[in-house]
């Protein structure tokens, strides 16, 4: 195990009768890096994650937090692991303090340390002016943010995020990615499920692409994108002499091709290789007027792993 | 088990507690529920059962001779607290109104047909039920009594003797005559006295509510389940026990407090003893447990909050009839009685009418104790063991 090892689990199994939901699933998570779960609903994301957070008792596999064996009955385990399930665990008619309270109490808190951990959690998801508020009263990225603050009161060095952000505002959106890099930042192991492409690429250090039980591939977004071999894409809008020849010429540029006053320009690494193409256009006395790049995205290799699009 | 892990038991356990305390009271309609809706059945029926107060009876004494006045002054010394009315009206108004109990109409002219010995009819005004025709008996008790010699002084003026009317009352009244009476005496133990309507009702709605109240809330354990909270807890570091045993204080607590109300209410506002206190407490105790389990046990088996709001009301209603907390046990056929004795409602009304009679103390409850402690341990066991199953599913 590596030093800074939180969460490692492997060949995890789970059957429900016939279906089987999940089947040798296994990662490892360390202090400060965000791991994703990308997978199409029913990939079998929240069976994986409640066989890690204990609350599913597994078929087979392992899962060791902190270093030590972890299940439904380890108590010590689940001290170290803040669970944000995909719905609203809440309740309605309490306010948002009285639920902190409430799971405050439940993971073991004394009183003086909980009340400084709730107010600290509600300044954390932006509702201290709301904290007397029942949670009926929330809106729906209100009830997420406070979804999530639960998650965070025992401080714990794992946190598991089962699709925080559905069914929210793009604002609130925002504010819980934030939260979640902010975390991560502050040296927090993160378990992130989604099935929105774009979290999972601007959170997850590293992303595990689940398809009916089974991790299809595992990396970061350039080493997925690599495994497919799609490159990236810079398309010029230039006026002046044909730039096309000077460009394939460069040693960064897979190909090259121009028509009326537009070039495509396919490369390994846009970021690297956007210097060099638009010298190399200027040094031809071309104007460069538009630069657009594209960057393949994980919605394409997933289609290239499966065969399917991530929201099928 | 060390301090600090029973430490985190009673703070784990106490907070699902009192978070089911908190809901059930956050909703005010619960509030109108357990605290105002029992206490006024407990008045409507303490005084439908009939309270130990009896309205008084109305005498409209139309003669106003010493014959008539005599009478009266028996009928007060018979025990009968009497209320003078004007007139005929205002009795038969006062009796519809439920504000006297009868009214003996004592017509102009009473004394004068006794002195000349003539047959006189005194009217009684009264509702049609039971009571007046018992009250009718009493009365014409006291006045066959007071009118005795005025019927001797009548034979003895048929018979030739002489004398005038209030000559031949006297030596009648002095007349060593032989009478005959009932001399009463006691065989066996003294029988159960019986409870006054508000002792009736207290007891009856102290058991219904705590099982009502109780089963409503059942929902709260579903929705608790639904909302993803019960595997929430289950995410927290806390044994899967540790839950049960809160989600069963929960439930205790809500039966506890429905029952303490009550009790509370009817001692304060109704004047209800309710005996030894420790026998008194401990059959509360346990029938907070009979309900608090019947109640987990409802909400981990039923599917939705409206399933089990519909059969809770069943249950809690049914059991109550069954079990003589609707109409008294003593109104029921002896094979009913024995029947009813399948609900715990039955056993928890036996003690306490034990303890209210006050007769018994906690020794004399210990049966009725042993049985609701067999059930609540029942229950509890069949809830936990449901809700652990809905938990970890």
């Amino acid at each position: 195990m590596a030093q800074d090892e939180i969460l490692r689990c492997h060949e995890l199994r789970k059957a429900f009768g016939d279906l089987v939901a999940v089947a040798d699933v296994g990662f490892a998570i360390a202090a400060g890096e965000t791991y994703g779960l990308l997978g199409p609903n029913g990939a079998g994301k929240t069976t994986t994650i409640s066989m890690i957070a204990g609350i599913l008792d597994r078929d087979g596999g392992e899962v060791l937090v902190c270093g030590r064996p972890h299940g439904p009955s380890s108590t010590w385990g689940k001290r170290r692991i803040g669970y944000v399930p995909q719905e609203l665990a809440l309740y309605p008619d309490l306010t948002a303090r009285e639920n902190l309270r409430f799971f405050a109490r439940l993971h073991g808190l004394g009183r003086a340390e909980a009340r400084r951990r709730i107010d600290e959690v509600l300044a954390v998801v932006g509702l201290t002016g709301r904290a007397e508020d029942a949670v009926k009263e929330f809106s729906g990225g209100m009830k997420r943010r406070l979804n999530l603050g639960v998650g965070l009161l025992h401080r714990p060095p794992l946190l598991i995020l089962d699709e925080p952000t559905a069914g929210v505002d793009p604002q609130s959106r925002n504010a819980i990615l934030e939260s979640v890099a902010a975390l991560a930042g502050e040296g927090t192991a993160i378990l992130y499920t989604t099935h929105y492409m774009e979290e999972a690429e601007r959170l997850c250090d590293r992303i595990g692409i689940l398809d009916l039980g089974r991790i299809r591939a595992e990396g970061t977004r350039r080493e997925l994108v690599a495994l497919v071999g799609e490159l990236d894409r810079i398309t010029l809008t230039v006026e002046g002499p044909r730039v096309v020849p000077s460009l394939q010429a460069l040693p960064e540029v897979r190909a090259a091709t121009g028509h009326e006053g537009r070039v495509e320009v396919m490369v390994e690494d846009a970021g690297r290789a956007l210097p060099r193409v638009l010298g190399a256009a200027t040094d031809a006395g071309v104007t460069v007027r538009a630069v657009e790049v594209h960057e393949p995205n994980l919605e394409s290799v997933f289609l290239h792993l499966t065969g399917k699009a991530l929201r099928d | 088990m060390t301090a600090a892990t029973a430490m985190t038991i009673a703070r784990a356990a106490g907070a699902i507690a009192w978070a089911n305390l908190v809901r059930l009271f956050r909703d005010r309609t619960n509030v109108f529920f357990v605290v105002i809706f029992p206490i006024v059945l407990i008045m409507v029926l303490g005084l439908s059962f009939g309270s130990g107060f009896r309205p008084p009876l109305g005498v409209v004494n139309g003669d106003g001779g010493p014959r008539a006045t005599e009478l009266v002054r028996a009928l007060e010394a018979a025990g009968h607290r009497i209320v003078p009315v004007s007139g005929d009206a205002e009795a038969r108004d006062a009796v519809e109104h439920g504000r006297l109990s009868g009214a003996l109409i004592v017509p102009a002219g009473y004394d004068r047909a006794l002195r000349a010995y003539t047959p006189v009819t005194l009217a009684l005004i009264g509702r049609d039920e039971p009571a007046a025709h018992r009250l009718g008996a009493a009365l014409n008790a006291v006045v066959t009594r007071v009118t005795m010699p005025a019927r001797a002084a009548a034979y003895a003026r048929s018979a030739g003797v002489s004398g005038g009317f209030d000559e031949l009352v006297a030596r009648a009244e002095a007349a060593p005559a032989p009478g005959v009476t009932v001399a009463v005496s006691a065989a066996g133990a003294a029988g159960p006295s019986p409870l006054g309507g508000y002792e009736v009702a207290a007891t009856s709605q102290l058991l219904l509510f705590m099982f009502l109240t109780s089963l409503n809330a059942a929902s709260a354990v579903i929705e608790t389940r639904s909302l993803g909270i019960s595997r929430r807890m289950y995410a927290a570091p806390v044994p899967v026990g540790v839950i049960l045993l809160g989600e069963a204080a929960g439930r205790v607590a809500v039966a506890l407090l429905q029952g303490l109300v009550i009790m509370a209410g009817s001692a304060l506002l109704f004047g209800v003893r309710w005996g030894d206190p420790a026998g008194a407490a401990l059959l509360l105790v346990a029938f907070a447990l009979v309900s608090g389990g019947a109640a987990m046990l409802l909400g981990a088996a039923a599917r939705t909050g409206q399933q089990a709001n519909a059969l809770g009301l069943l249950l809690a209603l049914g059991l109550a009839a069954a079990g003589g907390a609707m109409a008294p046990l003593e109104f029921f056929p002896a094979p009913m009685r024995l029947l009813a004795h399948v609900t715990p409602h039955a056993w928890a009304l036996d003690g306490f009418a034990e303890l209210l009679r006050g007769d018994a103390g906690l020794a004399g409850v210990l049966p009725q104790l042993g049985v609701l402690t067999g059930y609540a341990a029942a229950l509890l066991a069949l809830g936990a063991w449901r809700l652990r199953a809905a938990l970890t599913r």
